[in-house]
């Protein structure tokens, strides 16, 4: 009888375990009758920052909702969270969902074969609300809500801003000790990197572990090299142009010579410690994105310091300008239980004080217009965004299951000595080639 | 006779057994078929996408296409894994469970600090050698700074994947060592002694009577080792993220169905086909042998 009613008893315990695993947190939702806003995000400290104080401002406005920030790690932690919550789809396991970049990497009709970015997928499959009709896209520029938030003729994410990623932060302080100028052309940067070197300065560092980050110098020596970067990406589809020919060998072999002049350890060194890196004066020159500048001002607020486009070509002309991309695209969910609060969400962060205050602590270009910014940095760069240019990453098509001297950014400089196996950038540049033959659509 | 009583009571261990074999169904073996039914398919987890049936095309793929190379390096690279981590993780964990198993003073200490990475988990360890590995100011960095050289340890593509090796036999070295332990206090002392009385002591003692005593605990252990090796993900994703020549099968799985910016769930679940085999080979064909020697001995 006891054996009975202990058997009982267990089962009866089950049977609960498993009806509250069911349906989640049921009795705490009747407890308070608030929605939550479930958005997802990447790390990045002074954004973060930002759009923690501005989800308290949100709640303020609307009682009744319940921000839920979630931020992870900004490298395949990201993409492989949104891709989940993406899929998740009406389970109201995100509403708002930001992408690393505007609309880009969709097939054009000289890439045939070329897969579909997931955010195409994405609005192809009805996931994404389409914005077009909401009045707060009137407060951004026309032309970049054109370029950056339109795909088909509607309006399907809100962008916040323009990054460049092609330029060397540099130390002004040790810049002057050695009385060394800002370099316009390669043969002075390689002139700065030799004084510093003979006076026992690291000239450079890099985020070599997270690889990616090297890719940033090998971009900005493309926007100065490559006379028109996307006619060489299209001749590469087509074969008029080769992984192999003397503008790309130049790429290389100047990246090496970067690499070459890097602080020992580079390919140990995560992105994530790079700024403080710079801030702390144990290197001259780092190559980061603009977006890292509030960065580097928090980790030393005493810091004096610039940024200029790698000089990769010995004409001034070419290296004047600095290439990027739209950075931060936030999309809503058009399945999403909360799709109200989201657009009201959006809404509120466009509004003229909010975006500029967004954009300042992001260190951003700003896609509306008018708007003032405090950043000195900023501000000091402005002469290089003049004429701002798409960097290769955002021009770039790639192929389908591509072998791995062409895979993602195609660019892979990590390959080469000191930082790889490889000696000779025309080894490096060969074995490309091949992998990209090979992955032609048969 | 009866545990559970006579009558509609006898039926309670089938209805207790149900809810696991429910779960179990729901949860694991009804996930497996989809994978292995969308191996066969061009689905690519976009919800509202369509996909159709493709026959063999991902496999295909697989071992035709343009990255194929880089493919077939990655199971190359598992099984050197695997080979590696097998048979310095055994040895050592045999190693140490004989010394501690000779009574010494604070055997119990040194039980727990063996043990203890097992306990730590694989994200806990990645951060510790990654600390250990920093090269602004790690000590292993230090150390080779001492020596008027400098290394880039996960970085480095001629020794990232040794270091992952290395972790990853310090992670379970510990976990062997109980399992061995566990054998050795099974065997009776008479054995011992009624050798020492025929002349067999020290090495002689370990060959003639520890190590055929031992055999169910060394076929656990390879077995759990060579399975354990053979789907190695966690680790490499903590340390290097699959770069520098890390990828191995497992982490190839991964990379094709969450990799940057396009995901594949037909070509992924593919690849987690052909790891499953992969695995599945291997480890029968060691059981067979493990087995063997079990029984002749």
């Amino acid at each position: 009888m006891l054996k009975k009613s202990f058997s009982l008893l267990l089962v009866t315990a089950l049977i609960v375990v498993l009806a509250a695993c069911g349906k989640g947190s049921g009795a705490a939702q009747e407890g308070n009758k608030k929605v939550t806003l479930k958005i997802i995000h990447w790390q990045q400290e002074n954004i973060n920052n930002y759009i923690k104080e501005f989800n308290k401002k949100f709640e303020e406005k609307y009682p009744d909702v319940q921000v839920e920030y979630t931020t992870v790690p900004a490298d395949s932690t990201y993409d492989q969270l949104m891709q989940t919550r993406m899929n998740a789809g009406s389970s109201g396991d995100a509403d708002i969902i930001p992408l690393k970049f505007s609309f880009v990497g969709a097939p054009q009709e000289w890439s045939k074969g070329a897969a579909d970015p997931m955010w195409k997928q994405w609005i192809d499959g009805g996931l994404i609300a389409d914005l077009s009709d909401q009045a707060f896209i009137k407060n951004y520029n026309p032309a970049d809500v054109k370029n950056a938030m339109t795909y088909k003729d509607k309006v399907y994410g809100v962008n916040m801003g323009k990054v460049a990623l092609t330029g060397l932060f540099y130390n002004k302080e040790i810049f002057e000790k050695y009385n060394l100028a800002v370099p316009t052309t390669w043969d002075e940067l390689v002139h700065v990197m030799k004084v510093l070197k003979d006076n026992g300065v690291e000239p450079i560092g890099f985020g070599g572990k997270d690889v990616w980050p090297i890719n940033l110098a090998v971009q900005g020596l493309q926007a100065s090299i490559h006379d028109d970067q996307l006619a060489y990406i299209k001749g590469l589809w087509t074969g008029k142009t080769k992984l192999t020919d003397p503008v790309q060998l130049e790429v290389l072999e100047k990246t090496q010579i970067l690499m070459n002049n890097a602080i020992g350890g580079f390919m140990g060194i995560d992105y994530g410690t790079l700024p403080s890196l710079f801030a702390t004066g144990r290197v001259a020159m780092i190559a980061d994105g603009t977006w890292d500048a509030t960065t580097i001002q928090t980790a030393n607020p005493e810091m004096k310091f610039g940024y200029f486009p790698i000089p990769g070509s010995n004409d001034p002309a070419k290296n004047k300008n600095l290439a990027g991309k739209y950075d931060m695209t936030w999309m809503v969910l058009e399945k999403s239980p909360n799709k109200d609060y989201a657009i009201k969400w959006l809404e509120m962060l466009s509004e003229k004080q909010n975006y500029t205050d967004f954009v300042n602590a992001a260190g951003f270009l700003p896609t509306q217009p008018d708007v003032k910014i405090s950043s000195e940095f900023v501000n000091e760069i402005q002469p290089s965004l003049e004429n701002f240019k798409l960097s290769w990453d955002q021009l770039f098509i790639n192929r389908k299951n591509v072998g791995q001297y062409i895979k993602d950014a195609s660019v892979h400089a990590e390959f080469l000595t000191p930082a790889g196996p490889l000696k000779t950038p025309l080894e490096l540049a060969q074995k490309s080639q091949a992998d990209w033959d090979a992955a032609a659509p048969k | 006779m009866y545990p559970f009583g006579k009558g509609a009571a006898r039926l309670m261990p089938y209805l207790l057994l149900s809810i696991p074999v429910l779960l179990y169904l729901l949860l694991g073996f009804g996930p497996s078929m989809v994978t292995v039914l969308f191996s066969f398919t061009n689905a690519s987890g976009v919800p509202g996408q369509t996909w159709n049936f493709v026959g063999f095309e991902n496999y295909m793929t697989f071992f035709t296409s343009s990255d194929s190379g880089d493919r077939i390096a990655s199971i190359g690279r598992s099984l050197y894994f695997a080979v590696a981590v097998v048979v310095i993780q055994n040895a050592v964990g045999l190693f140490m469970a004989v010394i501690i198993n000779k009574k010494l003073k604070g055997d119990v200490f040194y039980r727990a600090v063996f043990f203890l990475p097992v306990v730590l988990g694989v994200t806990v360890s990645g951060l510790i050698w990654q600390l250990i590995a920093n090269p602004l100011g790690g000590p292993a960095q230090a150390m080779m700074n001492f020596f008027g050289t400098s290394s880039n340890f996960f970085g480095d593509y001629d020794i990232a994947f040794e270091l992952i090796i290395f972790v990853q036999i310090w992670m379970y070295m510990g976990y062997s060592m109980t399992i061995f332990l566990a054998g050795l206090q099974s065997i009776p002392n008479d054995l011992y002694e009624a050798g020492y009385m025929d002349g067999a002591s020290g090495w002689k003692a370990f060959k003639n009577i520890t190590f055929p005593m031992i055999a169910p605990s060394f076929t656990v252990n390879m077995l759990l080792s060579i399975i354990g090796a053979l789907q190695t993900f966690d680790i490499i994703y903590v340390l290097t993220g699959g770069k520098f020549n890390t990828t191995t099968l497992a982490f190839d799985v991964y990379a094709t169905a969450f990799g940057s910016g396009t995901s594949d769930y037909g070509l992924a679940s593919a690849v987690a086909m052909i790891q499953f085999l992969f695995v599945f080979t291997v480890s029968m064909i060691a059981l067979y042998y493990l087995r063997r020697r079990e029984v002749e001995m």
